[in-house]
């Protein structure tokens, strides 16, 4: 009944790796604990200025980790909409849906970081952050809603039969029958896509919104060390996107258990 | 139409009443001119070529499909006039499909009683109290916390059957619900079903069993090319059918 092919648009996270990937050498191993190695290296042998890099940069992971819950919040809710907008019969909520679909993929994610920030924030006056959040959420939220869409066309439409013929209605039978299971399809694109968001908080840093990037910025304009500076600004987003890619395959890998026998 | 039966035509307590229905896909006529009454408790089998609209009428029944033209009145209720509450016609209205569908990431149980909770407003304990009874009489109960993945195709059917009925529908509809099941599976439904049947259940099964419609039928509908062209008690249907179709139809399944 599942042997119809799932195509699903996987964004440009770091890859998830396979837990049934046995043997000691994986290439998340190798990634990890090589990166965990070369930090340790650096701090310990060469204190000045790794030690002091590092310890300036706390504050800015804190909100990169901020930008990101709340941006991945906002995107998961209107990709949800979007992606409910796009299946739906209605020609005014699909239309608009597809609109925002085709804007917000038409351009590209610094402009509308920009346009957001510092065009809107022109009129309506927000705090930084609330202004790098929602245009993070809105631009993410357009490729969740064609993760989602996938996701729930992905479940056999008997599904949706045999739920309607119970005496469920529409949503009902979404919110019980079809979401629940399109959980499964949907888990693996929309971890790519979180930890490609939280690649692209990055850019925030070109607003004022201290994340690492900027507060390494202003670290290395003091010091004039680019090269160390960066260096370890590489290390760290590399160690936190490896955590996340590990942590949603184990979850993803969990979702999975009512499909094994 | 042809040879109508009077038990059926002469009902003076239908619970089903499908009036004069067409049914387009785009241009193509799937039902034709379509009418038939069936009475409370009454079995129907509905037999017929590949796509002459079995699984058509069927699903129009709880507007899985939406009609063209006609009426269809189901309890009382007209299933096609935007006033009435068509989820609780279908609530009312129990379907089996050849599919199964179960519900893959709930357990056995939890498909039985996701409806009535949710719907019905049933508490849990008495919901799930309802759902073994009607595991005990598909013979489920030892498989009530297993995922319908685990369950082989007749297992699976019998839960479908067993979930239908936990929301004590007047009418259960099967579209061949032994169709996908490999042999040996297709007697352990086919028993339900009968069971079903002796309890007084109102029903209209399509399906191509033939022994099951000579054993449990009250009348036997034939359909071809969207059309009803037979309707009959089993007996007269398979010994002399009346309609040239049916008999072909007959000579070649037989
Ligand atoms: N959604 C649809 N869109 C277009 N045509 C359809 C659709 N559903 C059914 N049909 C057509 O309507 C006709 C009747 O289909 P139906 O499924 O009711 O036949 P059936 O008698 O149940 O056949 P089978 O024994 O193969 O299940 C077929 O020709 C089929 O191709
Ligand atoms: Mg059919």
């Amino acid at each position: 009944m599942r042997d119809k092919p799932v195509v699903i648009e996987v964004g440009d996270g770091a890859a998830i790796p396979d837990p049934r990937d046995e043997g000691l050498f994986t290439a998340w191993r190798i990634s990890f604990f090589g990166t965990l190695a070369i930090i340790a290296y650096l701090v310990v042998f060469r204190p000045d200025p790794y030690l002091d890099i590092i310890k300036f940069l706390p504050d800015g992971i804190v909100v990169t980790f901020q930008v990101t819950f709340a941006s991945i919040a906002l995107a998961l809710v209107l990709g949800l909409i979007a992606g409910l907008g796009r299946i739906s019969k209605n020609t005014f909520f699909n239309l608009a849906a597809s609109t925002y679909i085709e804007v917000v993929r038409g351009i590209p994610l610094l402009v509308q970081l920009f346009y957001i920030y510092f065009a809107l924030g022109h009129l309506v006056r927000v705090p930084d952050m609330v202004a790098a959040i929602v245009a993070m959420g809105f631009c993410y939220g357009a490729y969740m809603g064609e993760v989602f869409r996938a996701g729930i066309l992905s479940i056999d439409t008997g599904q949706t039969e045999a739920s309607l013929s119970l005496g469920f209605n529409r949503s009902q039978t979404m919110r019980y029958v079809v979401l629940p299971q399109a959980w499964r399809t949907i888990l693996p694109p929309v971890g790519n896509e979180f930890i490609a968001l939280l690649k692209d908080t990055s850019l925030v840093s070109i607003l004022a919104v201290s994340d690492i990037l900027r507060r390494g910025r202003e670290f290395a304009s003091e010091s004039f060390l680019y090269f160390e500076t960066y260096t370890m600004i590489a290390l760290i987003y590399l160690v936190i996107t490896l955590i996340l890619s590990k942590i949603l395959s184990n979850v993803e890998h969990r979702l999975n258990h009512y499909e094994r026998r | 139409m042809w040879n109508t039966d009077s038990t059926i035509m002469n009902a003076d307590n239908p619970i089903i009443s499908i009036q004069k229905v067409h049914k387009f896909f785009g241009t193509f006529k799937a039902l034709d001119d379509v009418s038939l009454t069936v009475n409370a408790g009454q079995k129907v089998v509905v037999l017929g070529p590949s796509g002459s609209g079995k699984s058509t009428l069927l699903r129009t029944i709880n507007r899985l499909e939406t009609i063209s033209s006609g009426s269809i009145i189901v309890d009382g209720q007209d299933v096609n006039d935007p006033g009435s509450d068509i989820n609780r016609i279908r609530a009312e209205v129990g379907m089996v499909f050849q599919s199964f569908n179960l519900f893959r990431h709930k357990s056995v149980l939890d498909n039985l009683t996701l409806a009535p909770i949710k719907l019905k407003k049933e508490p849990r304990d008495q919901a799930e109290h309802h759902a073994m009874k009607l595991l005990e009489k598909v013979g489920m109960v030892d498989k009530a916390e297993s995922y319908p993945v685990q369950l082989s195709g007749g297992q699976q059917q019998r839960v479908a059957i067993a979930r239908a009925l936990a929301m004590n529908p007047k009418i259960m509809l099967f579209d061949e619900p032994t169709s996908a099941l490999d042999p040996e599976m297709i007697g352990e439904v086919l028993d339900v079903m009968v069971t079903l049947a002796r309890e007084g259940m109102t029903m209209v099964v399509v399906t191509h069993e033939m022994g099951f419609a000579r054993e449990v039928a009250d009348s036997v509908v034939f359909m071809d090319e969207g059309k009803i062209l037979e309707i009959a008690p089993p007996n007269r249907f398979f010994d002399h059918p009346v309609h040239e179709r049916s008999r072909r139809f007959l000579e070649q399944i037989l």
